[in-house]
């Protein structure tokens, strides 16, 4: 966990950073490789590093730094994008507030621009650095799998293929199966032995592929040793990837909808 | 005559209750299987019990809580499932290492019986096994047991098949035996064949002419393996009553079927229907049916129906 919290520091610190370098670049790809008197760089790169923290607060408000977020995905892409067209807002009203002049229009598209892709290819790159640092062993979130089901075998291969920080480390059942392990992870035997298999691998994670009937255990066994407990739609039988988590009169519920067009994205 | 009761199941079948304690340590109507069956056990028989190393202290303070002078606990060295003696092997090995010399009355520790175990002894014929049979009247269920079919003397086993595919008859063999000194080398030659298979001794001895009788009896009997039969069990001893352990309270609740509740629990503004709740439970402002809580659970806001709960569950609805 320190492992992750430490990670997870350098990440927002080296993304103040290059937020700031990217609004630098875009300076002197604009402006050419001098320092204008015009635009005075030092104004410039003071409203960008007063613009930076508000964006990685903001990019932080789309869970953009989750531990099971993938950051190569068109959506990441997204929040990035948002976050950065949020942050070249803030700098232009900062610097208008700061020094009561505007500049170049294509210096603000350069300077969005840049900072969106820097961001992006950076977060691509310092993922692929956490993921490494967090699972060489021991796993920074040892994961106990709970069920055989194709489900649960999908899973543990997505996992390891991607390398995810929530690495699979055990395997129960909770009515047995003569599997020994499931692509490499043990399969450990049936929910009897759920509390000793979460204090000798340290369990930080379950994720929960079926047994509906112990849900009510296994999160109050969460509960007790301060485990996340995961659970998987299928679970509930709901298997076709079509489920949202939403907000029911503040009350967090599942829905599955009828199919739809696009449309319905926007008016659900 | 010695009384031999087999204990040393892991009980997974049973998860959570059996997360902390072993299946015969189940408290049912108030108190253990095992004690139910050991107090029916007529004074003056010695009585062996033979568990896992794993649940070795929970049978230690069971034993010291019971205060009956008769009763060993015999700890078989095994930590898992699959290291097992077999329950057959633990009492092939006991027959060995005691020197066992006499009639052995074969209990399993899990299974609650209705019926005397002075009538079933006083029906013993001197050096004729005798195992009790009930009928359970439905031939699907009757694979999961050891199948008895009578001779025309209605008492004479003629045949005995362990959990067959396709049951002959709905009579079953309930884990309640006595098997004879002179069957013990037997027993103790198959045992090695075939460790886990009780109920096959008697296809043994049947094969060697060896006369078995059978002992039927119409009172209630469970083998209490899973929470069906947990709650099946408690429903036929305690019937439609409410059984209050020391220290609990019930207020502004009501019940139907059987209820029980465990040492200081407290019952506010509930319903609860065929429900047992183990000791220190708090349950308000909830609906409960078919349900049995562990130790310590805590629910309030939340109405379940059919659960398990391990022990120190807490489920509060925040409103």
């Amino acid at each position: 966990m320190s492992r992750y919290r430490l990670l997870l520091a350098l990440w927002l610190l080296s993304d103040l950073l290059v937020f700031t370098a990217c609004y630098a670049v875009a300076y002197f790809l604009r402006v050419g490789p001098i320092l204008s008197t015009d635009v005075s760089f030092g104004k410039y790169i003071l409203c960008s590093a007063l613009a930076a923290p508000v964006t990685i607060a903001v990019l932080g408000t789309t869970r953009t730094f989750a531990l099971a977020r993938s950051q190569a995905t068109l959506r990441n892409a997204a929040y990035i994008a948002y976050s950065c067209l949020v942050g070249t807002a803030l700098f232009t009203l900062g610097y208008y507030f700061l020094f009561e002049s505007f500049f170049s229009r294509l210096l603000l598209a350069y300077a969005f621009v840049l900072s969106a892709l820097g961001l992006l290819a950076w977060h691509v790159l310092f993922q692929w650095i956490l993921r490494a640092v967090l699972r060489r062993d021991p796993p920074a979130f040892p994961t106990l799998i709970v069920g055989v089901t194709r489900e649960s075998r999908a899973l543990v291969a997505t996992l390891n293929a991607s390398r995810n920080p929530l690495k699979p480390v055990a395997i129960l059942d909770g009515r047995g199966v003569s599997d020994k392990d499931i692509a490499g992870v043990p399969v450990l035997g049936k929910l009897n032995k759920l509390e000793e298999v979460l204090a000798k691998k340290n369990i930080s994670h379950l994720i929960q592929c079926s047994d509906m009937e112990q849900s009510l255990n296994l999160l109050s066994a969460c509960r007790n040793h301060g485990i996340t407990y995961i659970v998987l739609p299928s679970v509930f039988g709901i298997v076709e990837r079509d489920e949202t988590v939403e907000s029911l009169e503040g009350i967090p519920v599942t829905v599955v909808r009828p199919k739809g067009g696009w449309l319905g994205w926007f008016v659900r | 005559m010695h009384a031999f009761i087999l204990a040393g199941g892991f009980a997974t079948r049973l998860w959570p209750l059996t997360e902390s304690r072993p299946k015969p340590l189940l408290p049912v109507a108030g108190k253990p299987i095992l004690t139910h069956l050991v107090e029916k056990i007529p004074k003056g028989i010695p009585i062996t019990v033979s568990t896992n190393a794993v649940f070795a202290d929970a049978f230690h303070e069971w034993q010291s809580a019971t205060r009956n002078e008769q009763l060993a606990i015999l700890i078989e060295d095994t930590r898992a499932d699959d290291h097992k003696l077999g329950a057959l092997g633990a009492v092939a090995q006991w027959i060995t290492d005691a020197k066992i010399d006499e009639d052995v009355l074969l209990l399993t520790g899990d299974n609650y019986i209705g019926f005397s175990l002075s009538s079933f002894i006083e029906n013993y014929n001197e050096g004729i096994s005798l195992l009790a049979a009930h009928d359970i009247a439905d031939l699907e269920r009757a694979k999961q047991f050891g199948t008895v079919i009578l001779d025309i003397d209605g008492r004479s086993v003629s045949a005995f098949e362990e959990k067959p595919h396709n049951p002959k008859s709905t009579l079953v063999s309930t884990g309640c035996s006595i098997l004879p000194r002179s069957t013990l080398p037997i027993l103790q030659e198959y045992a090695k064949r075939c460790p886990d298979n009780v109920g096959g001794i008697f296809e043994e001895l049947l094969q060697k002419n060896i006369r078995v009788e059978a002992f039927i009896f119409r009172e209630p009997w469970f083998d209490i393996g899973s929470f069906d039969a947990y709650l099946a069990a408690t429903k036929a001893i305690v019937g439609n009553n409410v059984m209050t352990g020391e220290g609990s309270y019930m207020e502004g609740s009501s019940v139907l079927g059987s209820v029980v509740m465990g040492k200081n629990c407290t019952v506010h503004n509930a319903t609860l229907e065929n429900v047992v709740l183990f000791d220190n439970c708090t349950i308000a402002n909830c609906d409960l049916s078919d349900c049995i809580c562990d130790d310590g659970c805590h629910i309030n806001g939340t109405d379940l129906r059919g659960k398990m709960l391990r022990k120190a569950t807490i489920l509060v609805q925040r409103s």
